[in-house]
């Protein structure tokens, strides 16, 4: 039974859409202050291209992870610097940390002798609960099989659901999104709350990126994100700013990206050029659609203050 | 906190401040202590907002000092300056739209969060509220509050972070007449537990009435101090305008005028606010050539819905729109600008011009694609920047320079610049929003001046004005809007200045009264 | 140790109200020379001589008139990516898809050259190639178009989603199936060739026409955006919606238009492509983030349509020398990786042509003030 292709496609669902779950929920935390960054896409290769470095030469998930989270943390640094500080368009400023995050990766993806070309061997991705409970019928594969990571994303859309609405911080946080100026005049500190959420979103991308190369994709290859970070991007406003939504849709698009998989194995002939459009068509549809909603659900959720960026002594 | 074992005191001495370069406040200094209401009486751009910002921490003064109980602080944030006791109140409310109450109140206070200590701020918000009249909900969102309730939402955040003195930045700008009464005894209620209140006022009989001593200032200089029951409104008016002065405009004869045919007609409309929600609800008037017809209310009760309705700037669900005998109902800004309409929006910088574009290319935002300023699709800048100089000259608009954005302006230059586009254009009938919002007395004397000449001329005025004062002064027909209605029309001489007031927050009745 | 943050205390930015020529002009120059310092320490960082490195790609890409011809027939498309993206960010549309309306240029272009008859007169040939390519790039834009200018939908997304859509509809054709694209005699996927009367006429060795027509193009969009009834509705919307709709310009009719323009642009470049350089429709060639760069060069060119052609020779020159680079031990990859550094430096020189940096107290020069 749990060989079965609807449990199998259910797991890998899993798996493939934990990687942009996690740049998704760094970027809702990010634009929940105010900052709009773009550049996901980029943040994700640079942790990538960090994560299967470290993970090579030491062999350590923990490590890997954690390094590619601070290349993602360093590189959105550098479009706080942009957005919050310089106050640049924050649409330019996003697309740029794409283009230098890609550029970036496929350069240090490329030097010297290169032992970036091998597989990472000694990370351990294996499953984290004893097999007893993933050998469980239908729900041991799709719920108890995975390795840490999967666990790890769940976990921290539970905590930031929480924190969000229900912590001094969130508010905090939501304030700065909603009204700067209302939040500055309340005693936040605007800028030091946005630096920390754009951080914190190029961390959680980066992680994210990390997760992609380690154990989705197995080996490092220039450009390999392929979009997800952009389909990271469009589900934010998919899931209305809201973590646990954005959950759902991430695994949505996990099942969309192995579709492939599926009918292949239910023996249905669709080119493969066809599949790898589903998501990008899926997301397109799905946008268009939220915005054609009467309800306008989509303006009611964003942040009042999303890419404006404040300046307080303005006359 | 609510009586301090020592008066709390306040000292300002000599602060100053710049923008670009030029001096917003230049050489202020006055002190208060707990106990005491200190009113601090200018006109518009005599630096009292400027030295309220500094204040509150949002500024940080280029020098100068300030004197909390005896020692020299550095106001170096909002936060610093709550914790050292000074609460802002602004003039234009920083509240949180979509949060509670109770949410915007501990905003900024961790200590003050948590499930349980939530249940504890709410008791604490309401033991407040109680305690000095200021009755809010603490489970209500922001927005659906009327400005009166978030003025006190403003307050009591104050107030429960152990604010000792307030500062209240022209607070009874926005309200009707008796939610002042209302809030003056919240005020002295503070006073009498040891609070210090600087009130901030361009008001002279607001601070004739409600406060102990006076600091007046007048182009970002002290210009004159004194204990209140000593003065005079002839003196304080020498002190704010200097020796020149010759007394306000509403002495003057008010030539009689007899009002021709209707110009602008309003009918049956029906207009859906921001929230999906009924903001203007079947509003029916008309406005005759040589008449100004003024719009009181409280702000938010529809006005800025109805007069963007009135231009085109957003769709009517119902009704119709007349202008000069067209109906312009199903017409775009236009088309309606076509038939006559002249409109000045209250958003001056952002609608009426836009913020980062030259001079020449605002002036002829309304006609660039008619001849002389375009021929079959091409500019012609020539003909743009005669039209650019002509209207600059004719209006007095100072300030700008070629190819500089207008948002470099100052707000009476930006204003010029409006009106002279849209009066010096075909028009029958204007429409002017707060017109003279935020202008200091020369510019705004000079706005008022251009609407009586438009009335003079026989065309047809709608004044939409927060200054209750303002609409009395210059208006033939008062209508007054709440909750989306008119709920009240007066034609001079009958104009009912206290029934207008208790309308204007529906304290009267629900029938449309109408002394016309 | 207190002493920077002190300073930093004392920083005050002014927002300056006309930035001058040499500014506007100066600050993109010097950008571009710090991203090339930065470049140099991550090359020296690697190992490589970065005097080396940058003396080879000149050599490679600007030295001699063959590398001049191969720098400006690679600059071809970039110009047109460039003032794609120009023109629509002018009025703060973000179309990011000019990499895919590219493609369905180039799949259009190509089925044109290879389905009309062959011996149709050159001229013909060619206008209906570049007018098919445009075509096909208005129709692709206005996926994102008419949802962004009747529903407010986001087009930032919907362009990149799009682009993802085109590429693997083009490999699809080639690839994935025995297409009228594909060249049946080969058992290597591969385009057919398109006839030679479909293939642009030289100007100077490799450099075909296309170039000349990308110059022409510019100056019209310049002309079009300074001078026109339209450049002047793009402007106003561009710097404020609401002004745009108190003067009567229609926003969604605009953002139609725009986002036409900027699609026919990104398809001609790709039907240039086809029939200049590539001669069928190779994805391969094609896929080469030309729409991306193109974004890249309307930014250092600060939105300017004659200025988009000088930086798209300029990062022409710098992807062209990417393969002479392996010779001295570089990676090729150090091309994308500069323009990324040129890319994220011209926007942060943006912040200092728009704002005036002093000290407190009392230096801030009294010039950005307006009464």
């Amino acid at each position: 039974m749990n060989d079965s292709v609807i449990v199998l496609s259910i797991a890998s669902a899993i798996v493939a859409g934990t990687p942009i779950l996690l740049a998704a929920l760094g970027e809702i935390i990010t634009e929940r202050s105010g900052v709009m960054n773009l550049g996901v896409e980029g943040m994700m290769l640079v942790g990538a291209v960090a994560a299967f470095w470290c993970g090579v030469h030491t062999g350590s998930l923990t490590l890997a992870l954690l390094v590619g989270g601070l290349a993602g943390a360093g590189l959105s640094l550098i479009h706080a610097v942009l957005a919050i500080t310089l106050r640049v368009n924050q649409t330019v400023a996003g697309l740029s940390l794409v283009i230098v995050g890609s550029g970036l990766s496929a350069f240090l993806g490329s030097v010297g002798s290169s032992p970036l070309l091998e597989a990472p061997n000694g990370v351990d991705v294996s499953p984290l609960l004893p097999d007893w409970m993933a050998d469980l019928p239908l729900v041991g594969p799709i719920l108890f099989g995975h390795d840490v990571v999967v666990y790890i994303a769940i976990a921290a859309v539970a905590f930031a659901a929480r924190v969000l609405y229900h912590s001094a911080f969130g508010l905090s946080l939501r304030a700065v999104g909603e009204d700067p100026a209302a939040a500055d005049a309340a005693g936040l500190h605007v800028v030091r709350m946005r630096y920390l959420a754009t951080t914190i979103g190029g961390f959680c991308a980066g992680i994210g990126g990390a997760y992609l190369v380690l154990a989705v994709l197995g080996t490092w290859q220039s450009g390999l994100t392929a979009g997800a970070g952009w389909i990271a991007v469009a589900l934010v406003i998919l899931a209305g700013w809201r973590p646990w939504l954005a959950l759902i849709g991430a695994y949505t698009f996990g099942a969309l990206r192995g579709l492939g998989f599926t009918l292949q194995i239910a023996q249905v002939d669709i080119p493969s050029d066809f599949l790898t459009m589903i998501p990008f068509i899926t997301a397109y549809v799905v946008v268009v659609a939220v915005s054609a909603s009467p309800t306008r659900a989509r303006r009611v959720a964003a942040p009042a203050a999303l890419g404006e960026p404040y300046r307080r002594e303005q006359r | 906190m609510d009586s301090p074992a020592h008066p709390v005191s306040l000292q300002v001495k000599d602060l100053r401040k710049s923008f670009y370069g030029v001096p917003a406040v230049d050489g202020v200094g006055f002190d208060v202590v707990g106990g005491e209401i200190h009113g601090l009486l200018g006109e518009n751009g005599a630096g009292k907002s400027t030295l309220c910002s500094m204040l509150a921490g949002l500024y940080r003064p280029d020098s100068g000092s300030i004197v909390l109980d005896g020692d020299t602080v550095q106001l170096r944030s909002p936060d610093d300056a709550a914790a050292r006791g000074i609460g802002m109140v602004y003039q234009h409310f920083r509240l949180v739209d979509s949060f509670t109450v109770a949410e915007n109140i501990v905003l900024g206070d961790a200590a003050a969060f948590g499930r349980k200590a939530r249940r504890g701020v709410e008791e604490r918000v309401e033991q407040l509220a109680a305690e000095y009249g200021l009755e809010v909900h603490p489970s209500a969102p922001v927005w659906q509050l009327s400005v009166g309730e978030r003025q006190r939402v403003e307050i009591l955040k104050q107030l429960f972070r152990g604010a000792r003195i307030l500062i209240l930045d022209e607070p009874t700008a926005v309200l009707a007449p008796h939610e002042s009464d209302r809030l003056f005894e919240a005020v002295r209620l503070m006073v009498a537990t040891g609070h210090a209140v600087v009130l901030v006022s361009h008001k002279m009989q607001e601070i004739l009435g409600h406060t102990d001593r006076v600091t007046v200032l007048r182009a970002g200089r002290n210009a004159g101090e004194g204990v209140t029951n000593s003065l005079t409104t002839a003196g304080l008016a020498t002190m704010m305008f200097g020796s020149t002065y010759t007394g306000a405009s509403d002495d003057e004869p008010r030539a009689l005028h007899t009002p021709g045919d209707d110009v602008l007609a309003v009918n049956g409309l029906q207009v859906t606010g921001d929230h999906g929600r009924t903001a203007v609800d079947s509003v029916s008037f008309s406005v005759r050539r040589g008449e100004i017809v003024g719009v009181a209310g409280v702000s938010g009760n529809g006005q800025r819905e109805l007069h963007e309705a009135i231009a085109g700037l957003r769709s009517s669900t119902e009704g119709s729109v007349t202008i000069d005998g067209h109906d312009c109902s199903k017409l775009g800004p236009k088309q309606r600008h076509a038939a006559g309409l002249a409109y000045i929006p209250e958003d001056r910088l952002g609608t009426g011009l836009a913020p980062g574009l030259p001079i020449e290319h605002n002036m002829v935002l309304r006609s660039f694609s008619r001849r002389p300023h375009s021929r079959a699709g091409w500019l012609s800048s020539a003909a743009i920047a005669k039209t650019s100089a002509r209207l600059v000259r004719d209006f007095d608009v100072r300030g700008a320079r070629d190819g500089m954005p207008v948002s470099f302006m100052s707000g009476g230059n930006l204003q010029k610049a409006i009106l002279a586009r849209e009066l010096t254009e075909h028009h029958e009938v204007l429409v002017a929003a707060a017109p003279t919002r935020g202008l200091d007395l020369a510019a705004a004397e000079a706005v008022r001046n251009h609407l009586h000449r438009e009335r003079d001329s026989g065309r047809g005025v709608l004044l939409f004005s927060e200054d209750l004062a303002e609409v009395l002064d210059l208006s033939d027909v008062v209508l007054v809007m709440f909750k989306g209605r008119v709920v009240g029309s007066f034609a001079r001489p009958d104009v009912d200045i206290e029934q207008i007031g208790l309308l204007m927050t529906g304290a009267a009745t629900d029938e449309p009264t109408s002394a016309t | 140790m207190s002493g920077i943050p002190a300073l930093f205390d004392r920083v005050v930015v002014t927002p300056r109200a006309q930035p001058s020529v040499s500014l506007r002009a100066g600050v993109p120059l010097l950008s571009l020379l710090a991203a090339l310092a930065v470049g140099a320490v991550i090359l020296v960082a690697t190992g490589a001589d970065p005097f080396e490195a940058y003396r080879t790609m000149f050599d490679a890409s600007l030295n001699g008139s063959a590398a001049i011809e191969r720098t400006l027939t690679y600059a071809t498309p970039l110009i047109l990516t460039g003032l794609a993206a120009a023109v629509a960010f002018r009025m703060r549309t973000y179309n990011i898809g000019a990499e895919g309306q590219l493609f369905m240029g180039a799949i259009a272009g190509s089925w044109l050259a290879l389905a009309l008859p062959e011996d149709l007169p050159a001229p013909l040939m060619l206008t209906a190639m570049l007018l098919g390519g445009a075509l096909a790039g208005v129709l692709w834009a206005g996926f994102a178009a008419v949802p962004k200018a009747f529903l407010g939908t986001d087009e930032i997304i919907t362009t990149l989603m799009l682009n993802f859509v085109a590429l693997a509809f083009m490999n699809y054709l080639i690839f994935g199936s025995m297409s009228f694209w594909r060249d049946p005699s080969r058992p290597v996927p591969q385009g057919k060739q398109i006839p030679d009367s479909a293939v642009l006429p030289a100007i100077s060795g490799r450099l075909h026409l296309g170039f000349a027509i990308a110059v022409v193009l510019a100056v019209l969009i310049w002309l079009l955006l300074r001078s026109s009834t339209f450049g002047f509705r793009i402007r106003t919307i561009g710097d404020s919606h609401r002004a745009a709709r108190y003067a009567g310009i229609g926003v969604p009719v605009a953002t139609l238009a725009v986002m036409s323009i900027s699609g026919a642009l990104a398809g001609v470049a790709g039907a240039i492509e086809v029939s200049g350089v590539t001669n069928r429709l190779d994805p391969k060639a094609l896929a080469i983030e030309l729409g991306y760069t193109g974004i890249v060069i309307a930014a250092v060119a600060r939105l300017h349509p004659l200025g988009v052609v000088p930086v798209a020779v300029l990062l022409a020159a710098i992807t062209t020398a990417g393969g002479s680079m392996q010779s001295i031990g570089v990676q090729v990859e150090v091309v994308v990786l500069l323009q990324g550094l040129i890319f994220l430096s011209v926007t942060a020189g943006e912040f200092f042509v728009t704002n005036r940096i002093g000290l407190r107290p009392g230096v801030v020069a009294a010039e950005g003030s307006g009464l």
